[in-house]
Order: structure tokens, then C-alpha cells, then sequence
């Protein structure tokens, strides 16, 4: 190969070279070419104090990189420049980053995830501009038409394309662990401790002297004595559920659909209801009383009786809105449309939705299955009267930036008005928030009555009155292991956000401390951006895959707290063929690691790498013709 | 928070006891008592740095929300440049040197002893007859402050815990010194390292106001040089921005006495701006 030359000589060169040659095309055709040089790959995550994870998977990528002649940067980004870079402008390289998901999930989530209808959209729906016409869009689309042993198939098929395309190599999915202490709360289970459904169901603790119920009841005069001491700390301080997380964006944002700042959106979908939830496998009627599949393309759906948190009636137009302005945040004022950023997979399902009668909503859906429906009504319902006044262009002092951003998708809905069990009290951004329990919603309104009127019929008794506590507080707190510290010190009741290697051994260490975990759908990966030459090549990612050794990151990056996974729907196992499952597999089924037990053979993955067309110079570097 | 009082607390204490100390040791009951009769001329002759040193602090109150928003939306990201220039050397340092013992004393030094650092000289310089060094200093730290605030605008990068290379020993074996940091500190601001470029700005003045305080000198030098290495130790900071942190130290000990002459040491009525413009 020839050596290289600095562009100073070459250009020297040339000059002399057309002069004395007098020969200007031919020198036209050689400097024309673009000089291949040194690929470059840069990887966004999160910093350790947000993700203790997700650092170390991105170190142990950029290491086996750079051994193999690939000149990669790590960039620590703040959450939401992470997601605002990779969902929203697209603007990445590689990113490594948890799926938007805290249960197990319905195949269908990969329908947004991958399917190439989304590549030209902003928010969650295919943020790799991945697209493959005749295998996973076909897959996408039959798994949600077809039913039992088929869609297990078409499932399984998708999986299998998912694997050998690589759009994003999944990782691991981990344990998604939280020190609690049950003092003041009790039923921390190892179910989902953290999701929605495990947040409502808590209990307060039996206190020896009785003064739990002292918050409920509590006399007057002690009350309004004891206010002005002290608020949380005496009065109703037993009723306040403390929580504290690394996250600060739940201290300063609160729209349900804005993709970078959501995470699994657990407390927007405290604010607002869902006209079903799912909690343990179970699928409860929730904002809506019942439904009915009434033919293949239509569901009706009957509302309870319920309330926005500004006393304002929910009606069956405000659902009907929803669907509407998840499809079109702009309603249809803007010249294209502007579809959420969360949801899309969901919301994507309705193609309208009518009002019929007094708290009845008629769902035109597309012809899919009955667990695809389901998921249809799992979105937040919105307040029309709120979000109605938000389908303008969003400007910044009075200027347009984007035609394609509406004020819905980019507002920090400050003082949100929702229908959900709990509703919003006050922030402070980057530190705290409070929430206090809606009284008038139809859990705690359900408590004692049983009769005709059941506000909650149809709900589990464990929801029933709930939720237990009188105050949700969420503090911020500076790293996993302050996190963990502050429920060991007796100043929060739990942790709502990752907990790294390091902090997980300290939970021991007190004796009112406990672990809790559950099953993760939030699998970690490394996602590519298919727009970009040569991440746009499947073999090319292929080759990456296989250079993460997940069994070791395992141990290294998860202390042995995660699962390895070929598939995205390893934690439903159910749906994973046995070729793509992992078991007692050392290495990835699909693309193995090349290298053993943490150390990568440079050798045999350049030959991968050559194997897929691509060439290295003399110093062993990558070599690429991107721009 | 609690742990923000609790540490709050101790750390006056600490301080506090520390510059009484320190005050009898090293200033000396003789000049304690000439700072009797003394201190309101002096604290007005300074006025203006004082004046100088409040407004930097003030708009870093301020607008460091806002200058932090500015970073993250339009600053040079060099947190992968600075890894890939220097390594691991901050867990090489961990590796090699880290032990329980060392850990709570660098801990200490970086909370306690860089409070105490920060704050002693201005006692000890109001003391003096002349307040030139002490105008000097007032005007170095606002000069770190300000040329920090605007680096820490222009670079947005994360410390060496951040990604993972080495660990947080500070957050590890003192969770609830964080509640402080946190407080002060951003954390994608760490190019350059304030902890090194003011404990080496005490350092340096240490250095010129030896004959007035002998025993200053040693000590001052001892808890700095401990300032710097504990930033990177605890995996705070990367030797880059420890560099760049000793860079600004110096940069702003020389600017503050262009600005603080020489000159008016003749005629101590005239002010620094305009020996400066003299000068």
C-alpha cells in the first residue's frame, strides 16, 4: 500500500505534478478520490453517577475498538442530552443505553422499536433508521395479525432477524435492584418492587405506639398545632413515601410523552391514568370500567366515573382527543403531521376514535390481535382542555425553530393536570417533588363501599384504598451509593433508580436495609445508527456484536447482578426460540465472541472485519471512505 | 437534607478551630492586637476587590444554572479527548496508592483542610500592616473564579469517576460529603480542577509572604499540594484538569499583582487600577 503522505506534500505534489505533466485529468481522477483514514466511532452514554452501568458496557466496547484499529471515543452526556441526541436529532454514532421499558414486554413493543415506517420520525419509534422491508416489517406486521402458535412463530422468526441484523446488540438485561427499608411501608415484594402497580400496593408498616394513623385521623387542634412546628416530620410524617433516585429529570419535566426525558415514566403514569393497566400479568381495567371487542376493527371502551385533578369531569371526549393527538401532536394545524415521541407503537394501533354515548369511546383499530389491542389502551389518557392549547409550532420567543417540534412535545407541562392516583404538589428542579394522593380518584374512593356504585369495579382488592400513603416525595440524590446510603441512614425509603456494583454491597450493612428486585425489561444495548456508512452495514455490525463479551461484562459491569441475552425479549421467555436462548450458553448464539474470557483476539476479529470487506492499513488501523 | 446540616456543621467547627489555631500559632498575638485598632481602615482600603470578589461569586450564583444549560447545549465535549490523552492514570494512582488510611485523610484534606486553606490567609493578610497581599489575594480568586466559571461554560466534561476509571473513594467511604459537593459542584464541570487552582493560588501567596509568616509557608504548601493530589486520588478530576487547574493558579496570581502594583507600595492611597494603567 502506499505510504501515507501529509496533506501539505500532497498537495505539493499534485501542483508539480500538473505543471510538469501538463496532464490535469488524470491528476483530476487521483485527487478527486476522498483518501480513505482511520475510522472513527464516537459512543454516547450516560456518566457513571446516572448509569454505573452503562459506562462500563461502553469502556469494554471502546477498548476491544481501539484494539482493533477503530479509533473510539467515549461521551458522557446528561440523560437527556443522551436522548435528546440519539432519539430526538438522531445525530449518533453508537450509544449504549437501557430499552425504555421496566417490566417484561409484549412482542409488539419491537413494533416501534425496529419497524422502518418510523426511521423518518423524532422520539422512541426506530431511532436507528433501520429498516428492512421484507423480513422484520413483514414479521412486525404478522405477529400483530396472527394469534397463538402463529404469532409464536412469526415472534420467534422476528427474533431471529432482529439477531442477525443487529440494528442494536442487546447486552444484558439486569436485576433491577432497590434497597428498601420497611419501617414505614410495607409489601416491597420481589415483583416489579418499582413499577406503578407495586407503588400503589405498598401498605403502611404496624407501628408499636400507633401513630400511624395518627396522619389519617389525627386531632384538630394537634394538627393545626403541629403544622406550624413542623409539617412532614410530625404530623402526617408517617404517611409520606420517601423515595430517593439519580434522576433529577422527574424534578423538572412531567409530559408523558416527551421521549428524552421519560425513562420507564413510572410517576407520569401515577398522573395520569391509563384506561387499562397491566401489574403482574394481569390486566385491570382502570380509567375505563370495561371494554368489548365488538368486531375485528372495533373496541368500546366505557369510562368510570373520574375526575382531572382541576376538578374537571373526564369525559369520553377527552379520550377520543388523546388518540387524536398522539397521532397528530399538531391536530392537524400544521402541514405535516407531528406524531408523539412516546407510544407510537401503541397509539399506532387506533386509526380513530369516536365519541358514542356519555362516557363511551368507540376504538376504529387496525385488525390485530387481542394482546395487541390491550396495549392500544395502555397509553395515558390527556386532558383536552389542557393539551388542546399545545398543537402550535413551538417557538422560542415568539421564533419558529422546526415545523416539526409542537409546544405538546417539547412543554415541561409544569403542574400537570392528570386523572391518577396521585397528583402534583410541588418541585424544586434538580432536588425534590411531591406528589400528594388524589382523594377523589376511584382507588380511594373504593375503600368501603361495595355496592352497585363500586367506584373501582373490577379493580383487585390489593388496590383497593390505595394508595397507602398520604405524600409521595422523590429526592435527588448525587450517586447510587448516596442513594443507598440515605435509606440506610433511615432518610428515604427506597431507591428508584440503578444501583451500581459498588453500591449494592452496602445494602447489607444495615440491618433495616433490604435488597429487592425483580424481572427487567430495560435490557441495556448498543444501538447503531444505520444512517451512518459503515454502521449502515449489517455484517459490519455483526462484527461489533461480536466483539462485546457479555458474559464477562456480566460479572464485571453488573457484579453478577444481570442476565446475558441474544434476544430483546429474553425476559419473556416464552417467546424466545431455543437457538436464540441463552441457559448455559458461554457466548452469544448468534455472534460469538472472539476472544475468550474477557480478552479479545485482535487477530481473529480483524479477520471477521476483512471477512466483511472491510481493510486496515499498515499501522493495523480501520480504514473507511465516510466523510 | 440532614446530611447537608450534619456536614455543614462539622466542617465549621473544624474550620472555625483550625483558624484559631492557626491564628495564635502562626500570625501571632502582636499583630492580632494591631488588627484591633486597624481592621475597618484595612477592610476599606480593600474594598474594591472585596466589591470585585463578591460580584464574581454572586454571578456564579447566579448565572451558573444558566451558563451550565449553555455548556450542555453548545460546549466542546472533551471528556472522550482527555481519556484518550491521558488513560487510566487516575486508577493507576488508585491502584498503586490507595489504602483505607489514605483514603480519610485525602477525604478530609479535600473537604476540612481545603476550607480551612481557603479561608486562613484572608485573617492572616488582614493582619498584615499593608493590605497589598491582601488585595492581591481577593483579586487571584476572583480571577480563578471568573476564568473557571467561563472555562467551565466553554468545556463540558466528566471526572474520571464518571466513566468508570477508577472509583469515587470520596463518595464510596464519605456518602455524605456528596450532599455538600453536590451542592457546590456540577458534575460536568471539571476541566479545570478549582480545588487545584485555588489551593495552588494560597500556595503561591504562601510562598511570596514567607518572611511575614515563616511557619505559613511550609504548612500551607503541605495541605495544597495534599488539595491537588487528593482531587485526582478520589477520582474528582483527571491529571489534565490538574494541570490546567495549576495553569490558572499561576495565570491568576501573576494578572493579580499586575493589576495590585508594585508601585503604590510608596503610597498606599493609590488604588490598583490605576498603577495597573501605569504600569
Amino acid at each position: 500500500m502506499n505510504r501515507h503522505v501529509s496533506r501539505r506534500e500532497a498537495l505539493a505534489g499534485i501542483g508539480l505534478g500538473a505543471l510538469s505533466a501538463g496532464c490535469l485529468g488524470r491528476t483530476r481522477n487521483i485527487a478527486g478520490r476522498n483518501r480513505p483514514s482511520q475510522l472513527t466511532l464516537q459512543i454516547d452514554t450516560a456518566p457513571a453517577d446516572r448509569d454505573p452501568n452503562a459506562i462500563r458496557i461502553a469502556r469494554h466496547l471502546a477498548e476491544n475498538l481501539n484494539a482493533v484499529g477503530v479509533d473510539a471515543r467515549i461521551n458522557t452526556l446528561s440523560r437527556t442530552d443522551l436522548w435528546r441526541k440519539v432519539l430526538i436529532n438522531q445525530g449518533f454514532d453508537v450509544y449504549v443505553g437501557q430499552f425504555l421499558e421496566s417490566e417484561p414486554f409484549d412482542p409488539d413493543a419491537m413494533y416501534a422499536f425496529t419497524h422502518s415506517r418510523f426511521v423518518a420520525e423524532a422520539g422512541r419509534q426506530n431511532p436507528f433508521g433501520f429498516t428492512d422491508i421484507n423480513g422484520v416489517d413483514d414479521q412486525l406486521e404478522r405477529q400483530r395479525r396472527v394469534e397463538g402458535r402463529e404469532r409464536r412463530d412469526a415472534v420467534a422468526e422476528l427474533q431471529r432477524s432482529l439477531c442477525e441484523l443487529q440494528p442494536f446488540t442487546v447486552v444484558a438485561f439486569p436485576d433491577p435492584l432497590s434497597a428498601v427499608r420497611e419501617d414505614r411501608f410495607e409489601g416491597w415484594t420481589n415483583r416489579q418492587p418499582l413499577s406503578p402497580g407495586a407503588l400503589l400496593r405498598l401498605d403502611r408498616a404496624e407501628t408499636t405506639d400507633g401513630t400511624a394513623d395518627d396522619g389519617d385521623a389525627g386531632t384538630a387542634e394537634n394538627a393545626t398545632a403541629e403544622e406550624e412546628t413542623a409539617d412532614e416530620e410530625t404530623a402526617d410524617g408517617d404517611a409520606v413515601l420517601r423515595l430517593v433516585t439519580t434522576d433529577d429529570q422527574i424534578t423538572e419535566n412531567w409530559n408523558p410523552i416527551a421521549a428524552e426525558y421519560r425513562r420507564d415514566g413510572t410517576f407520569t403514569s401515577l398522573l395520569y391514568d391509563q384506561l387499562a393497566l397491566v401489574d403482574r400479568g394481569e390486566v385491570i381495567p382502570w380509567l375505563a370500567s370495561g371494554w368489548e371487542r365488538v368486531d375485528e376493527e372495533t373496541v368500546v371502551v366505557d369510562l368510570r366515573d373520574a375526575r382531572w385533578h382541576d376538578g374537571e369531569p373526564v369525559t369520553a371526549g377527552d379520550v377520543a382527543f388523546t388518540y387524536e393527538f398522539l397521532r397528530d401532536t399538531s391536530m392537524g394545524s400544521l402541514d405535516t403531521e407531528v406524531p408523539t415521541p412516546r407510544f407510537r407503537g401503541r397509539s399506532s394501533v387506533v386509526r380513530s376514535a369516536t365519541v358514542v354515548g356519555d362516557g363511551r369511546v368507540e376504538l376504529a383499530i387496525d385488525d390485530v390481535n387481542d394482546a395487541v389491542a390491550v396495549r392500544a389502551l395502555q397509553v395515558p389518557i390527556l386532558p383536552e382542555h389542557v393539551w388542546s392549547e399545545r398543537t402550535d409550532v413551538a417557538t422560542i420567543a415568539g421564533f419558529e425553530f422546526d415545523v416539526e417540534t409542537t409546544e405538546a412535545v417539547v412543554s415541561n407541562n409544569g403542574d400537570p393536570v392528570g386523572s391518577g392516583p396521585i397528583r402534583f404538589a410541588e418541585a424544586t428542579a434538580e432536588e425534590s417533588v411531591v406528589f400528594d394522593r388524589n382523594p377523589d380518584h376511584f382507588l380511594a374512593r373504593a375503600d368501603s363501599t361495595r355496592d352497585e356504585a363500586d367506584p373501582a369495579a373490577g379493580v383487585p382488592e390489593r388496590f383497593r384504598g390505595k394508595p397507602a400513603f398520604e405524600r409521595l416525595r422523590i429526592e435527588v440524590s448525587p450517586s447510587d451509593i448516596a442513594a443507598v446510603a440515605a435509606v440506610g441512614d433511615g432518610l428515604a425509603d427506597a431507591t428508584v433508580s440503578n444501583l451500581g456494583p459498588d453500591a449494592v454491597p452496602r445494602i447489607g450493612r444495615d440491618a433495616d436495609t433490604r435488597l429487592v428486585t425483580g424481572l427487567s425489561g430495560g435490557f441495556y444495548h448498543v444501538g447503531y445508527n444505520a444512517r451512518r456508512a459503515p454502521l449502515s452495514n449489517p455484517r459490519f455490525r455483526a462484527v461489533i456484536a461480536s466483539l462485546i463479551d457479555k458474559e464477562t461484562l456480566i460479572d464485571e459491569a453488573f457484579d453478577g447482578y444481570a442476565r446475558p441475552a441474544a434476544s430483546p425479549l429474553a425476559a419473556s421467555s416464552e417467546w424466545v426460540p431455543t437457538d436464540l436462548s441463552w441457559d448455559d450458553r458461554e457466548t452469544d448464539p448468534v455472534y460469538p465472541f472472539v476472544g475468550e474470557s474477557g480478552s479479545i483476539d485482535t487477530d481473529e476479529a480483524k479477520e471477521l472485519f476483512r471477512d466483511a470487506g472491510y481493510r486496515f492499513d499498515e499501522g493495523g488501523r480501520l480504514l473507511s471512505r465516510g466523510e | 437534607m440532614t446530611w447537608l446540616a450534619s456536614v455543614l456543621g462539622s466542617l465549621a467547627l473544624w474550620v472555625g478551630g483550625g483558624i484559631l489555631v492557626a491564628a495564635a500559632v502562626i500570625i501571632g498575638p502582636s499583630r492580632i492586637r494591631g488588627l484591633r485598632d486597624d481592621v475597618a481602615s484595612r477592610l476599606s482600603d480593600a474594598r474594591r476587590e472585596f466589591a470585585a470578589l463578591c460580584a464574581v461569586l454572586l454571578a456564579s450564583a447566579v448565572g451558573r444554572s444558566s451558563l451550565q444549560t449553555v455548556s450542555e447545549l453548545f460546549g466542546l465535549r472533551l471528556t472522550g479527548l482527555i481519556y484518550a490523552v491521558e488513560g487510566d492514570f487516575v486508577e493507576w494512582i488508585q491502584q498503586t496508592y490507595a489504602t483505607p488510611e489514605l483514603t480519610m485523610y485525602f477525604s478530609s484534606v479535600y473537604v476540612y483542610g481545603y476550607a480551612f486553606l481557603l479561608s486562613f490567609p484572608f485573617l492572616a493578610y488582614i493582619a498584615l500592616p499593608r493590605t497589598k497581599t491582601l488585595r492581591r489575594l481577593l483579586v487571584a480568586y476572583a480571577l480563578n473564579y471568573a476564568i473557571g466559571l467561563a472555562l467551565y461554560t466553554v468545556v463540558f466534561a466528566h471526572g474520571p469517576r464518571n466513566l468508570d476509571v477508577g472509583t469515587s473513594l470520596l463518595f464510596t467511604y464519605n456518602p455524605e460529603f456528596t450532599a455538600l459537593t453536590s451542592e457546590v459542584n456540577e458534575a460536568a464541570n471539571v476541566f479545570p480542577s478549582l480545588h487545584t487552582s485555588l489551593s495552588v493560588t494560597v500556595a503561591a501567596f504562601a510562598v511570596m509572604t514567607r518572611d511575614e509568616y515563616p511557619l505559613w509557608t511550609p504548612v500551607a504548601v503541605w495541605i495544597s499540594t495534599s488539595v491537588v493530589i487528593a482531587t485526582m486520588y478520589l477520582g474528582i478530576h483527571w491529571l489534565t484538569d490538574v494541570i490546567g487547574g495549576i495553569a490558572l493558579a499561576l495565570g491568576s496570581v501573576y494578572l493579580s499583582c499586575r493589576i495590585v502594583g508594585e508601585e503604590e507600595e510608596a503610597d498606599g492611597e493609590i488604588s490598583g487600577d490605576t498603577a495597573a494603567v501605569d504600569a
